[in-house]
């Protein structure tokens, strides 16, 4: 196995970001395809095919999609093309380079989910990849292929694109319906859960960029033929983002269940000469961190990463070598967290900021003894006691940064200076 | 105590007040291994408030939506491995729900750490202090010591959200029920929580400061120390004040209060829920409805008039000369009522006119005739007098129907000679006070009964009498709501001393002559009217009341 262009097989060329262009590659024909099919097949189909929630959870797609009530309210589809999970840009680049591709597969899975209403939300700092995809809708709303009676199939179905404000908060599927409905960003409580009451307080399906566009392929080989890829229970292709310490850092797309290290040592050429491997963050930078060691027998899957007391997240590997220090980079990660934290729960809203203050002290040489239990004791507490989970976000890392690279942070507390790189201290937290 | 007694309408419930049938489903769950008989479709915290046990929270308010936001009721349901909080799960027969644990325990520990670590710790000069739900809670579920070291995060102080409530956003722990409160309850949507993650801060919209006349409430609602009413800050210490409950009397609506006293007096007033009134709320007009009965506003002794002489002397002598003047008067004697007393008042003085006095020229002033029946929708109506319905059954009742053109014909022509005027008590209600006072003032002789008192009255040279009555918190009584609730109230302390009620008035000139009966309380014997066992008693659905607190 290898890297596999199954999603991305145009994506090098220009033209695929034009109407014409993807339809020279066979663009739309399986939209027809779709349209002339029963909806509920299509759900079946995408049941059948193992797609699961590219965005980070891992959601079973088909069988989200079956939580819709059958009440005769209107529904509605939204695309969570927020992506702000720090390390994460594939979706990014599916909306630079294929934009028709999703408003296809968005289309497919309205008319699945019989919706007449779908929605793009895009973080605000896509403002490049929002032109994009606003050009694409202009032609395909040009074309006939949104809005009224789309290919003759009697089906209706609008979509628009909405900008974000730029909150992390907003890729959360609650936050992101709170921001659509014109209210603050901010997660709701659930239960009722957007499948019942969502958008507006009505049924509402969202879905992440790689996924609603993955229902294209689904719809052309079946479910069969994209369950070649992939393993029994992680099927099919995802496009992962990798950062960091590597030679060739980028997009790549590769069957599930592939080798973390085959994915860093031959797709992305490897580290710098004299580096060592020290550790990979796996899914995003609120998935807990893998040691060297784990990265081992590490496989791209929901299974093995999940069994490594990580996760998937959205695909976003961020490779750190040994140059690194590990508590700057948690308190990076920290800041982060403490900046996004929407501040409607307390444990999430005084957690985040109080273990961005610890870890920011230790950084500059004011820690104290203590604190690394203290770290331990609140990340622990925050875990799985607020509406939504960007209070795991946040002290997942700081608990599998601490508890696994424990001797930098007590020396760092001890020494006054780092165990990597001496006494230098970085001015790189800003506020 | 209040006690509700239906009399000749049928409470009109209030749409705010939630209250729940009283046939609704039962059902058996079991709460720190006790069965409990809840009602179907409750959710965990009702379910622990139904059956009378504690549950540690902040944001859940039984009058508003659910937030699910400070995480404080965090409970243990069997087969379900993470803790949930109480406040948004509903139970379902059979569910066995714990928050006795040690998992619950360190959580709720944890969680009140959470909200206290950014919390300034000045409790000293706090005005919350002593009914804070920060303290009441740290002491029940709490009592450990914070190992929060880093600097404490800066936020605004002392701001003036409107021109009665001020915002200490450092004391604020972002529970937002006075967001919830001016969006789902007063709907005024003033308030708003701004900026995110821990720099969030409570705040109003420009140019719409909280000035909605429900914004006390927010105060009311707010755990902590953050919102408080710039009427009753830093005035009194909570632990220096006894409270009573009572009827406010501000309007036809008669919300169900309590006031809060010491020896000096009254300092401030709060709703006490009664889902058949006012649920939980009050107006902030009502709030004001104690500072005509302290001493400063109030008349102190009886006052006469005469030949350009004044004399003042105790309430009871003039009471007893009244008396002699009035008993056999006849037609020539008139009197005046206002909405201001209760029933059993009314029904004194009207049939001691009838009867003693011998004259049906009984009247009946309205203060605001134009506004009088408006309604806010919510709470507040245009009759602001607590008892204007009371007054017209008494005077139905004794077949009295006399028009103010009548009294003010018979004032012209001389037919009418003494006028006892039973005045306003809160005369702020009362725009006509000046045009009456000087219509009312060309009969021979005015006898004016008033709790408070007023420079008009003072100044005017006939035959004038001033007689110092009970305000609503002195006297015990009943008064009938605009729905005909008949609501009963106890004394709760008297301001007054000399002052008479309008029953103790009718008794002192019935015995004229006599040796009396009527004692005057002292000023020093402030006992609450209510004794422990009473509360509650009488009131409907009562499952929330404020006795248990507001947490």
């Amino acid at each position: 196995m290898a890297e596999i262009k199954y999603l991305s097989e145009h994506y090098a060329k220009p033209e695929y970001q034009t109407l014409d262009g993807y339809k020279k590659f066979g663009g739309y024909e399986m939209l027809a395809k779709a349209l002339k099919m029963e909806p509920q097949k299509i759900i079946d189909e995408v049941k059948a095919s193992g797609l699961r929630g590219r965005g980070g959870a891992g959601f079973a797609t088909g069988v989200k999609w079956g939580f819709l009530p059958n009440n005769g309210e209107p529904r509605y589809l939204l695309c969570n093309a927020d992506e702000s999970e720090p390390g994460t840009f594939k979706d990014r680049v599916m909306m630079e380079r294929a934009p028709h591709q999703l408003i296809e597969g968005m289309l497919i899975s309205a008319f699945a989910i019989k919706s007449n209403k779908a929605y793009i939300y895009i973080r605000g700092e896509y403002m490049g990849p929002a032109a994009i995809l606003e050009k694409a809708i202009a032609e395909a709303k040009a074309a006939g292929l949104i809005g009224k009676n789309i290919l003759g199939a009697g089906f209706d179905c609008e979509l628009d694109l909405y900008l974000g404000a730029g909150a992390y908060i907003c890729g959360e599927e609650t936050g992101m319906i709170s921001s659509l409905e014109g209210l603050k960003g901010q997660p709701k409580l659930k239960p009722p859960f957007p499948a019942v009451q969502g958008y507006l307080r009505k049924p509402t399906i969202v879905n992440n960029v790689e996924t609603l566009a993955a229902v294209v392929p689904i719809i052309r080989d079946g479910a069969a033929g994209y369950r070649k890829y992939g393993t029994e229970k992680s099927a099919g292709t995802k496009l992962f983002s990798i950062s960091g310490n590597v030679n060739k850092p980028g997009t790549y797309e590769v069957p599930l269940g592939y080798p973390l290290m085959d994915l860093i040592n031959i797709e992305c050429g490897g580290l710098k000469p004299g580096r060592k491997l020290k550790a990979v963050v796996p899914g995003g930078s609120s998935a807990p961190v893998l040691t060297a060691e784990e990265c081992k027998t590490a496989t791209l899957d929901y299974e093995c990463l999940a069994q490594l007391g990580s996760m998937l997240g959205s695909g976003a590997i961020i490779v750190i070598d040994d140059s690194n220090c590990m508590v700057d980079v948690l308190s990076t990660i920290s800041h982060f967290y403490h900046h996004e934290s929407c501040g409607q729960c307390t444990p999430c809203r005084e957690g985040t900021g109080w273990m961005e203050r610890i870890i920011h002290g230790i950084v500059h040489g004011h820690g104290s003894e203590g604190e690394v239990d203290l770290l331990l004791k609140i990340a622990d507490n925050m875990k799985g006691r607020t509406i939504c989970a960007l209070s795991d976000a946040a002290a997942l890392p700081v608990l599998s940064f601490v508890t696994k690279f424990r001797d930098e942070f007590e020396y760092f507390i001890r020494e006054k200076k780092s165990k990597v790189r001496g006494g230098q201290i970085y001015a790189q937290i800003s506020h | 105590m209040l006690k509700s007694v239906t009399s000749s309408g049928v409470a009109a419930p209030q749409a705010t007040t939630g209250a729940t049938s009283p046939q609704a489903k039962m059902v058996t769950i079991s709460i720190n291994g006790k069965e409990v008989e809840v009602k179907e479709g409750s959710t965990i915290i009702e379910a622990y408030y139904q059956s009378g046990l504690d549950i540690a929270h902040y944001c859940w308010h039984p009058g508003l939506s659910i937030a699910g936001v400070c995480r404080l009721c965090m409970v243990e349901i069997e087969g379900n491995p993470r803790l949930q909080i109480a406040c948004n799960t509903t139970v379902v027969a059979g569910m066995k729900v714990n928050n006795s644990s040690a998992k619950v325990k360190d959580a709720v520990k944890w969680g009140l750490d959470f909200h206290l670590i950014n919390h300034p710790l000045d409790c000293p000069i706090c005005d919350q202090a002593g009914e804070c739900g920060l303290q009441d809670q740290y002491m029940k579920y709490g009592q450990y010591d914070s190992e929060m070291g880093e600097q404490k995060v800066k936020k605004h102080k002392v701001v003036d959200l409107g021109p009665r409530v001020v915002l200490d956003s450092e004391r604020c722990i972002l529970c937002s029920r006075c967001v919830r409160f001016t969006d789902e309850v007063s709907k005024t949507h003033e308030l708003g929580i701004f900026n995110r993650g821990d720099r969030a801060e409570i705040g109003t919209f420009e140019g719409k400061p909280l000035a909605n006349n429900y914004s006390l409430n927010t105060v009311d609602i707010c755990p902590v120390g953050a919102l408080t009413s710039r009427d009753f800050r830093f005035r009194q210490r909570v632990w220096f004040l006894k409270n009573a409950e009572t009827v406010c009397t501000g309007c036809s609506t008669g919300c169900n209060v309590k006031v809060y006293f010491n020896k000096e007096g009254l300092f401030r007033m709060k709703p006490v829920y009664n889902p058949n009134v006012n649920g939980h709320w009050m107006c902030d007009v009502g709030r004001d409805t104690y500072k005509f009965v302290n001493k400063e506003a109030r008349l102190l002794e009886a006052k006469v008039v005469s030949s350009g002489k004044s004399q003042e002397m105790p309430a009871m002598e003039l009471a007893k000369k009244l008396g002699a003047t009035l008993r056999g008067h006849g037609t020539s004697a008139a009197l005046v009522l206002t909405g201001s007393y209760s029933v059993e008042e009314y029904e004194a003085i009207v049939s001691y006119f009838k009867t003693d006095v011998g004259t049906k020229n009984i009247y009946h002033w309205i203060n605001n005739p134009e506004t009088f029946d408006s309604f806010d929708g919510l709470l507040f109506r245009g009759d602001k007098n607590p008892n204007t319905r009371g007054l017209l059954e008494v005077l139905k009742a004794q077949g009295i129907s006399g028009s103010w053109k009548e009294l003010v014909d018979g004032i012209g022509t001389g037919a009418i000679k003494t006028v006892v005027v039973a005045g306003p008590e809160n005369q702020a209600n009362f725009p006509d006070m000046k045009v009456k006072i000087a219509e009312l003032s060309k009969v021979a002789k005015l006898v004016w009964l008033t709790s408070g008192k007023n420079a008009e009255l003072d100044a005017l040279t006939g035959d004038v009498a001033l007689l110092p009555v009970k305000s609503y918190v002195e006297k015990a009584g009943s008064f009938v709501n605009h729905a005909g609730l008949r609501q009963q109230v106890d004394r709760v302390m008297t301001v007054v001393p000399g002052a008479v009620s309008l029953t103790e008035l009718v008794d002192l000139m019935k015995e004229v002559g006599d040796a009396m009966t009527v004692k005057s309380t002292a000023a020093t014997e402030t006992v609450p009217a209510i004794s422990a066992n009473q509360i509650g008693q009488g009131r409907i659905n009562n499952e929330f009341t404020l006795s248990r607190g507001v947490w």
